[in-house]
């Protein structure tokens, strides 16, 4: 058994308001089909709007589906609510979401109880990962007082204050500084070694490595690609990309034609983008510009949204062929 | 598969209730500290109700500022405790939303208690009202009486929160209309219920109305209290009044229930930026 399932699952919003301000009917949610194995850290890379906090939401019976189905632990979503919910742990990124008024430890406390921690426990299971979060100094003053990063830690204790078998984490370094970020990469292999099933999504390709097990990309509510971080590092390298400035355009015209170069663009600022299909394309395309005088150069790793359009125009082929 | 991990266990009312009632606490510490709320927030309910007493006392002598006085003291606690519709409301602003429709518990027990800090305070302020003005203005409490004025205040206090926290529940998905929904409320309660003008002045609609609202139980026994009838004459409308509050009770945990599930279906419950 999965520890998170879903099969076709979808996710309509009707009418009005959404984040865009346009209204209409949006598709957050297309099909999604996606196996999860009992103690995987398995990362929901996309880019905005994807459909990654939706897809959360579901899992944490926070929303419905529109049609498919999604289950945590062999318990369905909808019809198993009561059983689910004990078993998922959910953090959402930012510092929202706590009572500020009360401390650290009351919020844990208020949080376990509402999780339905046995009173005899709440005590010493608070202490415990007030310490672990590393906001034992500050475990009795009111959470309004905290950082940031402090209310992120304790949001991050919250979702674990019940001992889920399963934690939704959604975006949960957003705001966080290098430091921290790397305290969570920590983190999430102690999760591992604990036997937890983690779902993290983000937008950063670099964390997705260095914590997963397997990475899905999703982009518009489908899923395009999953990928384990070795293989996820290969896509990123062979989508590799040179910046100059200053090529002429006769020049522009002979690199589009070295092999390996799939695009190549010049915007109003005067910088040319190639951009490459394989690692071994770009050394001919750096000679070539050096060659003809151009130095003001380098090569760029590219952006997420940028794996995602070749994803997609790969695809595209595929289903044409 | 059974997880070691899993935690079966159900959640338990009481202790999330304790708990909530930390937040409550928490808020009221913000809100009020002793010297704000002694020399700020009780000041202004008093003046409030000695300003009711007068007209009742130019208008229409002995009898009417008497009346108006016991009316406004106890009224000064419902004026407090419908605090309750926007503090619900509270819940959506801070994000918590999402956390709380995803956790075991059901959503009324965390709502049921969070705002209780107004039952405090308005127990307080009707107290302070009925003690300290009413012997001004006609009311002259005997000391026997006042452990059931006590006990009728904090009855109209919870009874009148319950009636609040049904507004709250439906409030929690207006919240832009949070205001006008406490101002009406109070304004009903002060019109109908006995409070500025005899429930024998209205027409049987109204008077049906004003009995599903607690403090008009309360208040008539809380007159017959002054007037010096027996308990045996008391207790029954102070019960009546407690049953309509826990009628509001039952209908604020129906209504709350309501609230999860239309924000699962709408996808209204956000974890706000
Ligand atoms: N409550 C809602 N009502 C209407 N549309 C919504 C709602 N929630 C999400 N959407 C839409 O669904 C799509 C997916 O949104 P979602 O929040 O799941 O994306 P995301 O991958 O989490 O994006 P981000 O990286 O910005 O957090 C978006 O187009 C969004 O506008
Ligand atoms: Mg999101």
């Amino acid at each position: 058994m999965n520890a998170i399932q879903t099969r076709a699952l979808r996710r309509v919003f009707t009418a009005g308001r959404d984040k865009r301000g346009k209204s209409g009917s949006r598709t957050a949610l297309d099909g999604v089909d996606l196996s999860i194995p009992p103690g995987e850290v398995h990362g929901l890379l996309g880019p905005n709007g994807a459909g990654k906090t939706t897809l959360c939401k579901i899992l944490s019976t926070v929303l419905v589906p529109t049609s498919g189905s999604a289950s945590v632990m062999g318990h369905d979503v909808v019809t198993g609510l009561a059983a689910v919910r004990p078993l998922v742990g959910c953090v959402f990124g930012g510092d929202r979401g706590l009572y500020g008024r009360l401390s650290g430890r009351k919020n844990l406390a208020y949080w376990a109880a509402l999780y339905g921690v046995p009173r005899r426990l709440i005590d010493g299971r608070t202490t415990t990962l007030l310490d672990r979060f590393g906001l034992a100094g500050r475990a009795d003053e009111r959470v309004e007082t905290y950082s940031r990063g402090m209310k992120q830690r304790l949001h991050l204790a919250r979702g674990l204050v019940h001992n889920p078998p399963v934690l939704l984490l959604d975006e949960p370094t957003t705001g966080m500084d290098p430091v921290s970020a790397m305290d969570f990469r920590r983190l999430i292999g102690e999760l591992r070694n604990e036997g937890r099933t983690v779902l993290v999504t983000t937008h950063d390709m670099a964390e997705a490595e260095a914590v997963c097990d397997r990475v899905t990309l999703v982009n518009d509510g489908r899923i395009l690609h999953s990928a384990s971080p070795q293989e996820l590092s290969a896509l990123v390298s062979r989508y590799g990309r040179v910046e100059a400035r200053n090529v002429p355009d006769t020049l522009t015209q002979r690199v589009r034609i070295l092999p390996g170069v799939t695009r190549v663009a010049t915007d109003t600022d005067g910088v040319t983008r190639i951009e490459l299909a394989s690692a071994d394309a770009a050394p001919p395309v750096l000679r070539l510009l050096i060659e003809r005088g151009v130095t003001d150069l380098a090569t760029c790793r590219p952006g997420l949204e940028e794996v995602y359009l070749h994803l997609i125009a790969d695809r595209g082929m595929e289903v044409g062929r | 598969m059974s997880s070691p991990l899993a935690c079966p266990a159900r959640p338990q009312a009481l202790e999330v209730l304790r708990r909530a009632g930390a937040v409550a606490l928490a808020d009221l510490a913000v809100t009020y500290t002793w010297r704000t709320w002694l020399f700020g927030r009780v000041p202004r309910k008093l003046s409030q109700v000695a300003f009711f007493a007068l007209i009742g006392r130019v208008v229409g002598g002995e009898d009417a500022e008497r009346f108006l006085v016991v009316g406004n003291a106890l009224m000064a606690c419902a004026v407090e405790t419908t605090l309750v519709v926007a503090s619900s409301a509270w819940e959506r602003a801070l994000g918590t939303m999402p956390l709380l429709v995803s956790a075991p518990a059901p959503l009324a027990w965390a709502f049921a208690v969070r705002s209780a800090q107004w039952i405090i305070s308005g127990t307080g302020a009707s107290l302070v009202a009925l003690l300290l003005l009413g012997p001004l203005f006609g009311a002259d409490w005997q000391l026997e009486m006042i452990p059931v004025m006590v006990l009728l205040v904090v009855l109209t206090a919870v009874g009148t929160y319950c009636f609040g926290l049904a507004l709250g529940a439906w409030v929690i998905d207006h919240p832009a209309q949070r205001n006008v929904v406490s101002l009406l409320a109070n304004l009903l309660m002060m019109t109908i219920c006995g409070v500025q003008v005899a429930l024998d002045h209205w027409p049987a609609p109204v008077q049906t109305l004003a009995a599903l609202l607690p403090i008009t139980h309360e208040l008539v026994a809380l007159r017959e209290l002054l007037d010096g009838a027996p308990l045996s004459a008391i207790l029954p409308d102070a019960a009546a009044g407690a049953l309509v509050g826990a009628a509001w009770l039952a209908i604020a945990v129906v209504a709350f229930g309501r609230v999860g599930e239309r924000g699962r279906r709408d996808g209204t419950i956000e974890f706000g930026a």
